[in-house]
């Protein structure tokens, strides 16, 4: 439906309404191509007015639609026009319509008028996040940081996720201002980047260096660069933070890959607990690890060769630097068959330890758990990003802490296995937020498209205060 | 802008309610009658001034003026509503808005609507609702009109007023239910057994329950109509449980004549375990032909979010045999999951029992899960079709090349 150009008469009204097929919602149709089009408010004044004369009322979903038009036109007294002719006609209003008037009122100058409309949402629900985000944006743009940050916080309390638009225009509005109160408020929004693993996109990741830069006396400067595998920060030389889980993380985080990956809500899903302690025991009896391998993963990197030779050739080229070597599998690999020597298999465990798990049997947990109790320098290999076995984790601090220690400890030695999969080798240093006091290192993505989890940006901003 | 605002209602007011009066309104001002007075008062406004140009504020003063009365009653009301009050108030202003919410809502769902975990929660709920109100109002609605048609029918045949005389006696469904209640007595002393697993209730939403005992009461059903019924043993199933309680909603009175074996022992206590099969997708085993000895246990779980492995956790646990049935083998799978409903199960069961002929009894998978059926397995088509494509992209093509010299040369 195209709509018309300029307002028309009640009959004219009448008419296009026949032509339509649907007669019944021929206003939301009319409604919803104006918002399309971004007509003129007139025109659709006429049609509530023609609307108005026929029925003697308007419904409320039609009020709605108008609502939206003269939102998105910034038209502040019909705004409010609307908004008295609802607070009138109806008892309370729902959110589609508290989420309009908000964001309508806090881009105009009548911005409090937000403020007061967002008391009214809370006495009945708890506020949608674009709620919030108009009031915050409406109250930094007018200099009332202050304000703002109590907004903010209170957004936190009820659980309502901020976008990183409105982190972002934190710092773009508290430009050049003064205050320590501020600069704490601004310091705890990166912290909340560093707790939650966010990592700001490149617009973003400007606003926080300008900020930086413009506090009076602050002498901030800030530069981006690209971190080395050692993780040191060649701008200012600067160490990273480690990668490496603190004796208490680490027993934690196995802890918890025992009780909900490899237990879950019952520990035959996954294996049997008879074979679970079978597995501690032998685990116990030959700790420490330096590799674990992912024996049936590793045996299908090369499609062509017989899956045996793969994990040989794995097995032999690791073996090399003298490592204790565990090998993960499945009993069906001592069966004799086409893919799976005998004599082979055989010569395979003199290099290594072997443990064999049942064919029905998960073998990544018990990959997991072994090369989290051997400790700090063991390392797994196996090319499975190990998704599902993150999902399992209940919590996202845990669910963090994994994949923290994931990055420091998979590997995938592009020499051995020339495959077609890449990762990046085991990091040695944290990819967080991080901050010293007079210095921040903020890792930012080029784009604004959520990563892989597994994955992490590999450029920074490195802010320094001469 | 405020000021004109006041100035325009006071104007308003002014000329409306005088008007209204006289015509002796009440207090509620019902809104057909406001629209008739007002529609009235707006044509004679009309022809007082003819004017070209349309009064793009109009509806403002429309919307207003019929309302002066209930804003001054709003106003005095205490503006305060109670949780469970506002949420009422809430869905019908979504239902204005045109979102997908039922019209009317019980005490219970707005309680259970108020208990949703999340926004997306609340979403899909009231959708559900909503949903099933039109089915139930569609439902009604073809009923009537059904009844009119009878009734249009029975009027033409008094009138007419010809007794038919059919040589066949009718049989009625009295009559049938009697017959299938004697086969399955039959079947109570000498059917083969089949198990349905009742122990998944905590892992199961309550969506899932009723879902569940419905496949199970269609199951039954199916059964009781077969030539050949098992005996349909309910275990694990504890006395007022939900799966319980939901039977006896559907079931009514007739929960306690039913002919199956209900009980709240676990299967392993009743039957010899190496005579019991456990079937699950998940199972690594392959069923190849019905067993008539073999007692199978169906696990009653409807498992919306795929939770793999729950009901071969339970066999492992007690040491049971699994088996899957040979999907892959016959069929051409193409979409969905493998875990079939619990009907679908009993149907395969009963033809497979009947007539030992899988493609007979893989007919009742959904037609959109798979293409086609196979005559060879999968995997050997996999070969050929590996074979096509080497011969396509010319790794040994030479072979292929002396081939075709042999067959050349012959002729």
């Amino acid at each position: 439906v195209q709509p018309p150009e300029k307002p028309l008469q009640t009959e004219e009204w009448n008419k296009l309404r026949e032509d339509f097929h649907l007669p019944e919602v021929f206003e939301e149709v009319m409604l919803n191509s104006m918002i399309r089009c971004n007509s003129s408010v007139d025109v659709a004044k006429s049609l509530l007015t023609h609307l108005a004369k026929c029925n003697g009322d308007i419904p409320y979903n039609v009020l709605v639609k108008y609502l939206t038009l003269c939102v998105q036109q910034g038209q502040v007294s019909e705004i409010r026009d609307v908004y008295d002719i609802m607070k009138v006609r109806f008892k309370i209003l729902e959110s589609g319509a508290y989420n309009l008037l908000i964001k309508g009122f806090s881009n105009s100058n009548q911005w409090r008028m937000a403020l007061t409309l967002l008391e009214e949402v809370k006495k009945i629900m708890i506020p949608s996040r674009t709620c919030y985000e108009s009031c915050i944006k409406a109250a930094s743009r007018h200099q009332e940081m202050k304000l703002a940050f109590e907004l903010y916080n209170e957004m936190l309390a009820e659980d309502v996720v901020p976008t990183l638009d409105v982190l972002q225009s934190f710092f773009d509005f508290s430009r050049g201002m003064k205050g320590a109160e501020l600069q704490k408020d601004i310091f705890d929004i990166l912290l909340y980047l560093r707790e939650n693993q966010i990592y700001p996109h490149k617009t973003f990741m400007w606003s926080i260096k300008l900020w930086f830069e413009s506090l009076p006396g602050g002498n901030w400067r800030g530069r981006l660069t690209n971190i080395n595998d050692s993780g040191q920060c060649p701008v200012c030389n600067h160490q990273l933070e480690d990668s490496n889980l603190t004796e208490e993380e680490y027993s934690n985080l196995s802890e918890r890959i025992i009780r909900d990956v490899i237990h879950g809500t019952d520990t035959f899903r996954k294996t049997s607990p008879k074979e679970l302690e079978a597995f501690q025991t032998f685990v116990e009896n030959r700790l420490p690890f330096d590799i674990v391998i992912d024996g049936l993963n590793v045996s299908h990197i090369k499609s062509r060769k017989m899956q045996c030779e793969n994990l040989f050739d794995a097995v032999s080229c690791l073996a090399k630097e003298n490592a204790r070597l565990l090998v993960l599998g499945r009993k069906h690999m001592l069966m004799n068959s086409s893919n799976w020597k005998r004599e082979i298999m055989k010569e395979m465990q003199n290099k290594a330890d072997f443990f064999f798990a049942e064919n029905i049997s998960e073998d990544d947990a018990f990959l997991l758990y072994a090369t989290l109790r051997s400790g700090k320098h063991c390392r797994f290999v196996t090319r499975d990003f190990l998704r599902d076995h993150k999902a399992c984790l209940s919590d996202s601090l845990t669910r963090h802490l994994f994949r923290k220690w994931q990055r420091g400890h998979q590997i995938v030695k592009k020499k051995c296995f020339p495959s077609v999969f890449s990762q990046q080798p085991a990091f040695r240093y944290d990819c967080v937020v991080q901050t010293t006091g007079d210095t921040w290192h903020i890792p930012y993505k080029d784009v604004f498209e959520e990563k892989y989890s597994f994955q992490v940006p590999r450029k920074w901003l490195c802010i320094q205060q001469k | 802008m405020q000021s004109a605002n006041m100035l325009l209602r006071r104007i308003v007011r002014s000329s409306v309610l005088p008007f209204v009066a006289q015509h002796g309104m009440k207090k509620d001002l019902f809104p057909l009658n406001r629209t008739l007075s007002l529609s009235l008062w707006l044509k004679q406004d009309k022809s007082c001034e003819p004017s070209e140009k349309v009064d793009l504020d109009e509806w403002k003063k429309v919307m207003k003026s019929g309302l002066q009365e209930e804003v001054s009653e709003t106003a005095s009301e205490p503006k305060e509503l109670s949780s469970l009050a506002a949420a009422r108030e809430t869905l019908e202003m979504w239902r204005l808005a045109g979102r997908a919410v039922p019209e009317n809502i019980s005490e219970e769902q707005l309680k259970a609507f108020m208990e949703c975990p999340s926004k997306s929660a609340k979403k899909k709920y009231l959708k559900y609702l909503h949903l099933k109100e039109l089915y139930k109002k569609n439902d009604k609605r073809k009923m009537d009109e059904k009844r009119e048609r009878r009734l249009e029918a029975q009027d033409q045949a008094s009138k007419t007023d010809e007794t038919k005389k059919s040589p066949l006696v009718c049989l009625w469904s009295s009559t049938m239910n009697k017959a299938y209640n004697w086969r399955a007595a039959q079947s109570m002393i000498f059917g083969q057994p089949l198990v349905f697993d009742m122990s998944y209730e905590k892992e199961m939403s309550v969506r899932e329950v009723t879902n569940a005992v419905r496949q199970i009461v269609m199951s039954e059903s199916c059964n009781r109509r077969s030539v050949d019924p098992f005996h349909i043993h309910f275990c694990n199933l504890k006395d007022d449980s939900l799966y319980h309680r939901e039977f006896i909603k559907n079931y009514r009175e007739a929960w306690d004549k039913l002919l199956i074996t209900v009980t709240d022992q676990c299967y392993t206590e009743i039957f010899p375990k190496d005579k019991l099969v456990y079937l699950t997708a998940d199972s690594p085993k392959v069923m190849k032909t019905f067993d008539h000895d073999k007692i199978y246990i169906i696990g009653s779980m409807v498992d919306k979010s795929i939770k793999t492995g729950v009901s071969l956790a339970r066999a492992k646990r007690l040491g049971l045999e699994t088996a899957a049935l040979p999907l892959e083998k016959y069929l051409l799978w193409s979409t969905g999951a493998k875990n079939l409903t619990l009907d679908q199960m009993m149907h395969i069961l009963l033809t497979l029992k009947d007539t030992d002929d899988w493609k007979k009894a893989l007919e009742f998978v959904p037609k959109r899960k798979y293409c086609g059926f196979v005559n060879k397995p999968v995997k050997e088509l996999k070969k050929t079709l590996d074979l096509i494509n080497t011969l396509k992209l010319g790794k040994g093509r030479g072979k292929v090349e002396k081939q075709f010299d042999k067959n050349y040369s012959k002729k």
